[in-house]
């Protein structure tokens, strides 16, 4: 069979990122980017000027090689054949991240702050290119259908995220990851294990069938659809009981990817506390991603934590199989299959953790960033390591740093802060870790803390190639939500319905309600 | 009664299907044609859309598992009007196809010159089975052969 076809779109799709590229780059586009930057600077000139120009090359060369050359059966004509709806995707990301998803907010803006928020409607309900990508898709899947010509392309959105989450390796400190992971598998395995053991027992005593009860528990507790694929074959599961309880985690996994945002803007939650309690929460590992990524659009840090909350879950979810498959068997004696625990587990295994695994050990060995990064970024006090004279402290600064030197208590901070007075800039990455301390304390005055921060800023500096992963990471997650937008059909979130709806409601509301308390309580805003 | 020949019976096993598979055994005299349509929902082909983190091997293993399943729960069904089939004499065919219940409905009558169709009525609310309807506007409007929906059979 030959799958490539003979097809214009993947040319139109070439002709029009072109187009954009020359609207943007002869400035015809002006007026229209002057309106979407409402007042302010528009962030995505620069892309805006080159991605469509790479790519609409690209695809218009393989497009018009496509519509007019002749293709035979193959490996090549496989990979071929997905090419158009990869660009498909990608010029949907792009008209929502340059376009649409700042239109929306020039609309939010000219409606004013909502209430006592302090807060646009956009910005509450996390209106960005991240969720309004992912509505793209699904209403594209739903309302128009996916083009038969994109089909094989759109499963390439699971690459955009795998690889995504591999070069997300990158961006974390060994302390970052130790604290992180520490964290994240005391949540995982508090919420995991109590969810798995809540269905189970609701499942006994609403007498519902052990497959059913099972399939529910893992998608239920672990993640999600993920989850349920890997467990349904082990607990032989019907076919129904599938449909309901895939349909059950998709909606609400959906419907959490909009809500928790909102709760999270209102409670004013950290980037962590938000990362933790949208890994722990939501049942569904995309809608993860999308909730971390819909609450901070514009930075990776809600990302990260999330991420590793996702990494931890998944790295779980081949025990978990195990504990079902034994489970079920000791129910359903000689009718259940035999369980080999070496052979799920091997099979289970997430290979790409280990790709993240190996960006993080080369991360840690310098080779993207100075040896002694933080976040991502590095210390530099001297003109050699991208310190810039200009941005010495002043003398009215100065003065102002001596005057409110006298309520600093903590002597690590007092002498951080005396060396800056002395120097105009900070000294050491000790000095830099105690002035941040020193900031985030609140001691000083707010003109104070500014003239910190800004001391802080002039010697972090964000490595090249750091800076060049956070920006495909953003692509890369943004691709890839919008075709798993693509994949999420109304049709099967229809399916929620029967004891998994009732049984997944009150879990995942527990969950969800739980976990929120946990993170406020004892989940700090750093790590 | 009227006299039929050549019968459509969609059913899928559903307690709304078998009151059609009676009505259909009740209306077909020996010899007649009896045709069994069983639809698969097209909504399977996105069921496990939203997988991303797991491997390709645990996705083929589900894809293969519930593709077995799927064909296990049509082949029972298969058997079972069959088997009552033959045992009346009738000559039976049947046929199975994946997609959107109506639109499969119609293609199918369209294939052979029926003289009717025969479904059960959609499901009482409260009672739980898949949400996949094949009795649409769309089917209404466009079919050229009688249709005879058999009620609920507490309904």
């Amino acid at each position: 069979m030959v799958y490539t076809q003979k097809s214009p779109a993947l040319l139109i799709i070439g002709i029009i990122m072109l187009a954009i590229w020359g609207l943007a780059d002869s400035g015809i586009m002006a007026p229209y980017i002057e309106h979407l930057a409402n007042g302010k600077k528009y962030k995505y000139l620069g892309e805006l000027t080159t991605l469509p120009l790479y790519f609409g090359v690209v695809a218009t060369a393989i497009g018009a090689w496509q519509l007019f050359g002749s293709h035979r059966e193959g490996h090549w004509d496989y990979y071929s054949s997905s090419i158009a709806g990869g660009m498909f995707i990608l010029l949907i990301a792009m008209l929502v991240r340059w376009f649409i998803a700042p239109e929306v907010a020039v609309v939010g803006t000219s409606m004013g702050k909502v209430g006592d928020t302090g807060k646009y409607i956009h910005k509450l309900l996390g209106l960005n290119y991240v969720v309004l990508g992912i509505v793209a898709g699904i209403v594209i899947v739903n309302v128009f259908r996916v083009p038969a010509w994109a089909e094989n392309g759109v499963r390439l959105s699971r690459l955009g995220l795998k690889t995504g989450v591999i070069l997300l390796g990158t961006l974390y400190s060994a302390a970052e990851l130790v604290n992180l992971g520490g964290l994240s598998i005391v949540m995982i395995g508090f919420f995991v294990l109590g969810s798995v053991g809540m269905v189970l027992w609701m499942g006994s005593r609403r007498k519902i069938p052990n497959s059913m009860a099972g399939v529910l528990s893992a998608g239920m507790g672990v993640c999600g659809v993920s989850a349920t694929v890997a467990s349904a074959p082990v607990v032989q599961a019907k076919s129904v009981e599938i449909a309901y309880t895939i349909g059950t985690i998709l909606l609400w996994g959906v419907g959490c990817m909009f809500v928790f945002p909102i709760i999270g803007n209102l409670l004013g939650m950290s980037h962590v506390q938000f990362g933790a309690w949208a890994g722990t929460g939501i049942l569904n590992s995309a809608q993860v991603a999308g909730a971390a990524l819909a609450y901070q659009p514009d930075g990776i840090e809600t990302l990260k934590v999330a991420e590793i909350f996702n990494i931890t879950r998944v790295l779980v979810l081949p025990i978990i199989v195990v504990w079902l498959a034994i489970w079920y068997v000791k129910r359903e004696g000689e009718a259940a299959q035999k369980v080999n625990v070496g052979a799920v587990i091997f099979e289970k295994f997430p290979l790409f953790v280990l790709g993240f695994i190996l960006m993080f050990a080369l991360s840690t060995t310098g080779m993207f960033a100075p040896a002694n990064h933080y976040k991502g970024k590095y210390f530099g006090n001297t003109a050699e390591t991208g310190f810039k004279e200009e941005k010495l402290l002043k003398a009215e600064e100065i003065s102002l740093l001596q005057a409110e030197a006298v309520k600093v208590e903590r002597v690590d901070r007092k002498q951080a802060l005396q060396r800056l007075v002395e120097n105009g800039k900070i000294m050491s990455i000790e000095d830099d870790t105690a002035i941040r301390g020193l900031i985030n304390a609140k001691v000083v005055s707010k003109d104070a803390n500014k003239i910190l921060k800004k001391a802080h800023k002039a010697v972090r500096h964000t490595a090249k190639k750091i800076k060049k992963f956070r920006q495909w990471i953003t692509w890369l997650f943004a691709f890839g939500l919008v075709g798993l937008g693509m994949q999420i059909t109304v049709g099967s979130m229809r399916q929620a319905g029967g004891q998994p709806a009732v049984i997944g409601g009150i879990v995942g509301f527990t969950k969800a309600a739980l976990s929120l308390v946990v993170v406020m309580m004892l989940v700090s805003d750093k790590i | 009664m009227m006299t039929v020949n050549k019968v459509l019976l969609a059913s899928h096993g559903t307690e709304g299907a078998m009151a059609a598979e009676q009505m259909a055994f009740k209306m077909c005299g020996r010899g007649t044609h009896l045709h069994h349509l069983i639809v698969v929902p097209g909504f399977w082909k996105g069921t496990t859309g939203d997988d991303w983190l797991t491997n390709g091997s645990t996705r083929d293993t589900f894809r293969r598992y519930l593709e077995a399943e799927l064909g296990r729960e049509v082949d029972e069904n298969f058997v079972r009007v069959g088997t009552t089939a033959v045992e009346r004499e009738l000559d039976y065919t049947n046929d199975m196809v994946v997609g959107e219940p109506d639109e499969c409905l119609l293609d199918s009558s369209r294939q052979q010159d029926y003289d009717l169709i025969i479904l059960g009525s959609p499901r009482p609310k409260g009672k739980s089975g898949l949400r996949s309807r094949m009795i649409t506007d769309a089917l209404t409007h466009k079919l050229t052969t009688p249709l005879l929906i058999v009620p609920y059979p507490d309904g």
